[in-house]
C-alpha cells in the first residue's frame, strides 16, 4: 500500500477531510478531530464562524450556521425541529468562539442553558478575536497583550462555566486538547445526557498567543499543570475536577507566550495568588455540590 | 366526510393564530411585544390543549426568534415566528438571513410605529423598512385575510420556484385587536391545499445530508437568484390566491385589488386597514357622481410594477397614501410613492403622482381625512395641476 493509499484508506474512515485552512499550529485541527471522533457520524453540526470552525470547512457531517453573534440559537431551532420530527437520536453540536459565547451571544447561550434545550454547545475559547486579527474579549485572561489592549488587559478573564453552572445544566466540562482522553471522555459522557450540556475548550492559538507553532500541545499542558485552567466537570451540580497535576509555576506557562511578554515580576505575582486561590476554592468543593 | 367551515367573532391576532394552527406550524420561535402578543400566547394554548402540535421555543429576544424559526425551517419543520417594531428592529440581523438562504418561514409582523417617535400604535414603516432584505411582504385589511395570506404565505413561500420567507403585514390594534367574524376554512380541506413541508435544497439529517451549494457561486449570482425569485413569485402569488379563492371562496385579486376602478380618473392607493375606510369614501363619492377609484395594494414585496403601470395607462392621476416615513428621500416623499414614481416613469404619458402621510405613529385615519384625499386628487385630475404634490394630511386644514 502506497503512503497516499495509506491517508485515503485512513480518511475514509474519519470526520474531517484532509487539510484545512487554519494557521499553523492552530489547536482547532486537533480539537475537532477529537471531539467528531467522540461525537460520530450521527451528529449535526451548527455554529457560524468561529475561528477554529471557519477554518474547518473540511468536516463531513451537515452543517448549519448564520454569523457568529448567532450562537446556540440555530442549534435550538433544529433541536426542535428534530423533537417535531421523531429524529432526537442525532445529536446537536453547536460551537462557537469565546467572543460568540461569551461576549455578543451570552444572553442567548444563558437562555439555551435556562430553557434546556436538547443540544451540546461548545465554546472553543482562543481567549480573543482572532478572526478578526486578535482584539480583546470578555475571555480575553488578565494581563494578556491584545490590538485592542496594547498594555495588556486590566481585568480578569470571565468564567463562563461557572456561571452556566449556576443555570442547573445537567451538565458541563472544561477539556484541553492536551489531554484527548479526558476530552474525549467528558464529549461521549455529553452526548448520553439530554438537554442542555456545555464544554469549554480552551484551544492555544500561536498567532494571537505569540508562541511558535510547534508549541500548542505544550502550552495547552501547561495551560492545566499550573492550574490556569483546570480541568473538571459539573454532573447534575456535583464538581469532579478530573485532572489534578501537580502544580507548575504560573511563570513556565506566561513566559511561553509574547502576549504576557511585558508582564513584570509583580503582576506574575499576582496572578500567581490568584490561581492559587482558585485552585484551592475548586478543591475544597472537588465532589461536592456548587448549585448555590 | 367534509365539514363545514365555522365562522366566530375574533380579534385578528387570534385570526392569525387560526391561520398558523392550520397551517399546522412545527415549530414556532417568539418573543413578546404589544401588539403582537396574543397572537403568541394564543398559539401557546392551543399548544397546551393539543389543539396544535408544534415545539414553541419561548427565546429570550426577536434575533433569537427569527434565527430558531430559519434553522428550524432548515432542519426540515415549518416554521414561524410574529413580531413589530422595536422587535423588528432588533432583529434585523437575522432578518437577512432567510431570503439569502432560500428558507421559506413565515413572520407575521404586527405593525407598530418604531420609537422614539412612535408609541404602541400603528404604522407601516418597522415593515416597510425591510424591503429590501428578500422577504415577500403582504399587507391585510382584515383578520379574515390574516388567516387566509398566513396559509397561502407558506403555498407561497415553499414553491420551490419560490423558496423565500413570506411576511403577512397586519396592523397593530387597527386590526390585530379588532374583533370581526372570521371564517375558519376546515382543516382538512387545508391540507388538501397545503402539502406538508419539504424543501428540495435542504437536510440536516446526517444520513442524507444536503446543502445549497451557495459557496460554490459569486455571491452577484445568488443575489441575482433571490431577485429572480421574486419575479417568479409575482406569478406564485397570483396562481396561489386564485386556486385559494376556488377552494375556499375568498380570493383577494393577488397582487393588487382594484376597486371602482373601471372608469375611474382619479385612484387612491391604499395598503393595509385604510384600505377599509377607503372603500366607504369611494362609494361616497361614486354615489355623488365622480369618478373616482381604489387600489389596495396587497403585495409590496415583490412591488406590482405591470399592475400600476396598467392603472397609470387608464388614469389622470394617481394618490398614493403612505403610513410611513422616510426622512430626507426624493421629493420629501413616502416609500409607497417612491415605488409608484418608478413604476410609471416608462410610461409614455404620466398621469400625475400625489403624495399624503396620514396615520402616523399611529393615529386614526378618518373618513373626513380620506375624503380630503380622494377630493384632492379628483380636483388634480380636472384641473391637470395639483393643490400640492406631498401633504402631511394631519398637519392640513381639510376641505369642506
Amino acid at each position: 500500500m502506497s503512503l497516499v493509499e495509506k491517508f485515503e484508506e485512513h480518511y475514509k474512515e474519519k470526520l474531517v477531510r484532509p487539510g484545512n485552512g487554519c494557521c499553523p499550529g492552530c489547536g482547532g485541527s486537533l480539537a475537532w478531530r477529537m471531539l467528531l471522533e467522540a461525537l460520530g457520524k450521527n451528529t449535526v453540526l451548527y455554529g457560524g464562524a468561529p475561528c477554529a470552525g471557519c477554518a474547518m470547512r473540511v468536516i463531513k457531517l451537515p452543517r448549519f450556521g448564520f454569523h457568529f453573534s448567532f450562537v446556540g440559537d440555530g442549534a435550538s431551532g433544529i433541536a426542535a425541529a428534530f423533537k417535531v420530527k421523531g429524529r432526537e437520536d442525532i445529536t446537536v453540536f453547536s460551537s462557537a468562539g469565546d467572543g460568540g459565547v461569551g461576549d455578543i451571544s451570552f444572553g442567548k447561550v444563558s437562555a439555551c442553558a435556562e430553557r434546556n434545550d436538547n443540544f451540546i454547545q461548545c465554546c472553543i475559547d482562543n481567549e480573543a478575536y482572532m478572526n478578526t486579527g486578535i482584539q480583546k474579549s470578555g475571555l480575553t485572561p488578565y494581563g494578556a497583550w491584545t490590538t485592542t489592549t496594547p498594555t495588556g488587559k486590566k481585568s480578569k478573564k470571565k468564567m463562563i462555566p461557572m456561571i452556566l453552572a449556576q443555570h442547573r445544566i445537567p451538565y458541563l466540562a472544561t477539556l484541553s486538547i492536551a489531554y484527548p482522553q479526558d476530552l474525549m471522555k467528558k464529549v461521549r459522557k455529553a452526548k448520553e445526557i439530554r438537554g442542555f450540556r456545555y464544554l469549554h475548550l480552551v484551544m492555544p492559538c500561536p498567532t494571537g498567543w505569540r508562541f511558535p507553532a510547534s508549541k500548542t500541545v505544550e502550552v495547552a499542558r501547561l495551560a492545566v499543570q499550573t492550574w490556569i485552567w483546570p480541568l473538571y466537570e459539573v454532573e447534575k451540580g456535583i464538581l469532579r475536577l478530573t485532572m489534578k497535576p501537580k502544580q507548575r509555576p504560573v511563570e513556565d506557562y506566561l513566559r511561553l507566550q509574547g502576549r504576557f511578554r511585558h508582564l513584570t515580576e509583580d503582576e506574575i505575582a499576582e496572578i500567581q495568588r490568584s490561581v492559587d486561590e482558585e485552585k484551592e476554592r475548586l478543591l475544597e468543593r472537588d465532589g461536592k455540590n456548587i448549585w448555590l | 366526510m367534509s365539514r363545514m367551515p365555522m365562522t366566530k367573532v375574533m380579534e385578528g391576532n387570534e385570526a392569525a393564530a387560526y391561520g398558523v394552527k392550520l397551517s399546522r406550524v412545527e415549530v414556532i420561535a417568539a418573543y413578546p411585544i404589544t401588539p403582537q402578543t396574543e397572537l403568541i400566547s394564543t398559539l401557546a394554548s392551543m399548544i397546551a390543549r393539543g389543539e396544535l402540535k408544534a415545539e414553541y421555543i419561548k427565546v429570550e429576544g426577536e434575533h433569537t426568534a427569527l434565527a430558531a424559526t430559519a434553522a428550524a425551517s432548515a432542519a426540515g419543520a415549518r416554521a414561524f415566528t410574529a413580531s413589530a417594531a422595536q422587535g423588528i428592529v432588533y432583529m434585523e440581523e437575522s432578518i437577512w438571513m432567510p431570503p439569502g438562504m432560500r428558507l421559506p418561514v413565515v413572520m407575521c409582523i404586527v405593525n407598530r410605529a418604531i420609537a422614539p417617535l412612535g408609541g404602541l400604535r400603528p404604522d407601516h414603516n418597522d415593515s416597510l423598512l425591510q424591503r429590501d432584505t428578500g422577504w415577500i411582504q403582504i399587507y391585510c385589511e382584515n383578520g379574515q385575510e390574516v388567516l387566509d395570506t398566513i396559509i397561502q404565505a407558506y403555498r407561497i413561500g415553499e414553491d420551490k420556484r419560490v423558496y423565500l420567507p413570506v411576511a403577512p403585514c397586519y396592523e397593530g390594534y387597527v386590526v390585530s385587536a379588532t374583533a370581526t367574524p372570521v371564517e375558519i376554512p376546515d382543516q382538512e380541506e387545508v391540507d388538501d391545499f397545503l402539502p406538508p413541508y419539504k424543501h428540495e435544497m435542504y437536510s440536516l439529517y446526517p444520513e442524507n445530508p444536503r446543502s445549497p451549494p451557495r459557496l460554490m457561486r459569486s455571491i452577484a449570482e445568488a443575489r441575482y437568484e433571490v431577485q429572480q425569485a421574486m419575479e417568479r413569485a409575482k406569478k406564485v402569488i397570483e396562481e396561489v390566491d386564485r386556486e385559494y379563492g376556488e377552494r375556499f371562496g375568498r380570493y383577494y385579486d393577488g397582487m393588487v385589488e382594484q376597486y371602482r376602478c373601471e372608469d375611474a380618473e382619479a385612484v387612491m392607493v391604499t395598503m393595509g386597514s385604510i384600505t377599509g375606510t377607503a372603500r366607504d369614501v369611494v362609494d361616497e363619492l361614486r354615489e355623488e357622481g365622480k369618478k373616482i377609484g381604489l387600489v389596495k395594494l396587497r403585495v409590496f414585496r415583490p412591488f406590482p410594477t405591470e399592475e400600476i403601470q396598467e392603472i397609470g395607462k387608464r388614469v389622470r392621476a394617481i394618490g398614493f397614501v403612505d403610513r410611513n416615513t422616510s426622512y430626507g428621500a426624493v421629493a420629501g416623499c413616502g416609500i409607497g410613492c417612491i415605488e409608484t414614481a418608478r413604476a410609471l416613469y416608462p410610461l409614455d404619458e404620466h398621469p400625475l403622482l400625489l403624495n399624503y402621510f396620514v396615520g402616523l405613529g399611529g393615529s386614526d385615519v378618518t373618513i373626513p381625512q380620506l375624503r380630503h384625499i380622494a377630493k384632492r386628487i379628483l380636483k388634480a385630475a380636472e384641473t391637470g395641476k395639483p393643490v400640492k404634490d406631498v401633504e402631511w394630511v394631519e398637519l392640513e386644514k381639510l376641505e369642506e
